[in-house]
């Protein structure tokens, strides 16, 4: 079996995406995603030492994300007692519109249709491993980011046939490594 | 020659077509002269069929952007961290 290195530089580049949409889908939080980010990281740190290499190192650092996603839960849950209920549906100003903030989720969309979503996003970013740096950036700025061609072109300094190329590359790799894992799904 | 090219494009062509309509970027005449190479071109029809798929599976993944500055700041920490 391989030995697994850990390399905490790299972590950033290699981990983040992965990590925050991991994290993000279970916080719903953007801030608070981002310090149980910093804080796995730095626990990361600390307990470097203790990685033995059996698991890879993303493995690792999710099972140290796992334990600061269930702390932060429990800190919510003793919060509870606390908590405080709002009712300002009697204000005048706004009354009638409670029943458009009251509306509740989608019916059609279960719990295992965002789970099923959940999953499949951190396949596509497993899939994204795949792909030269360059490519990863470029293709996540293009399709996640939503940042048009111009602007990226001039940021890495290429022309649009070039970026055009990049795109096929990282798409062509993306839908086989998917069509292994994902499309017979579908 | 270069008529005939611009009429009937190579799969080359027609892949970048393809990738460009999935980012709603391929002009009309693009889309036109994918379609006219995917009648009759096996392997690009299943191209487009994939790539097609990836964005459906993109869109319905949800992906969110983790932020830049975020990045930037986790990976100053660590350095800090090492360095001590």
């Amino acid at each position: 079996m391989s030995i697994n290195k850990i390399d905490p530089t790299k972590w950033v580049d290699k981990y983040s995406d992965y990590l925050f949409n991991y994290t993000i889908a279970r916080v719903n939080d953007r801030e608070l995603a981002n310090d149980i980010i910093s804080e796995t990281f730095l626990a990361g740190l600390k307990s470097m030492k203790n990685f033995k290499g059996e698991a890879s190192e993303r493995t690792w650092l999710i099972s140290i994300l796992k334990r600061k996603i269930i702390d932060q839960y429990r800190k919510v849950n003793s919060n509870k007692g606390r908590a405080e209920v709002k009712i300002n549906y009697k204000e005048d100003s706004n009354e009638g519109d409670w029943l458009e903030e009251q509306a509740p989720d989608r019916f059609d969309k279960t719990a295992e249709d965002i789970m099923e979503n959940e999953e499949l996003g951190l396949a596509i970013l497993n899939c994204m491993e795949n792909l030269t740096k360059k490519q990863a950036k470029i293709f996540k700025m293009k399709t996640i980011d939503d940042v048009d061609t111009d602007t990226i072109c001039n940021e890495f300094n290429i022309t649009p046939s070039n970026l055009w190329v990049i795109i096929h590359r990282a798409r062509t790799t993306l839908a086989q490594c998917l069509e292994k894992n994902w499309f017979q799904n579908e | 020659m270069n008529k005939k090219r611009s009429l009937l494009p190579d799969c080359a062509e027609a892949g970048y077509c393809c990738d460009k309509k999935q980012y709603d970027e391929a002009s009309f005449l693009e889309k036109i002269k994918m379609l006219l190479h995917l009648a009759i071109c096996k392997p690009c029809r299943k191209y487009a069929s994939n790539n097609t798929k990836l964005t459906k599976l993109i869109e319905k993944s949800n992906l969110k952007p983790c932020p830049e500055e975020e990045k930037k700041m986790w990976k100053e920490t660590i350095e800090k961290e090492i360095s001590k």
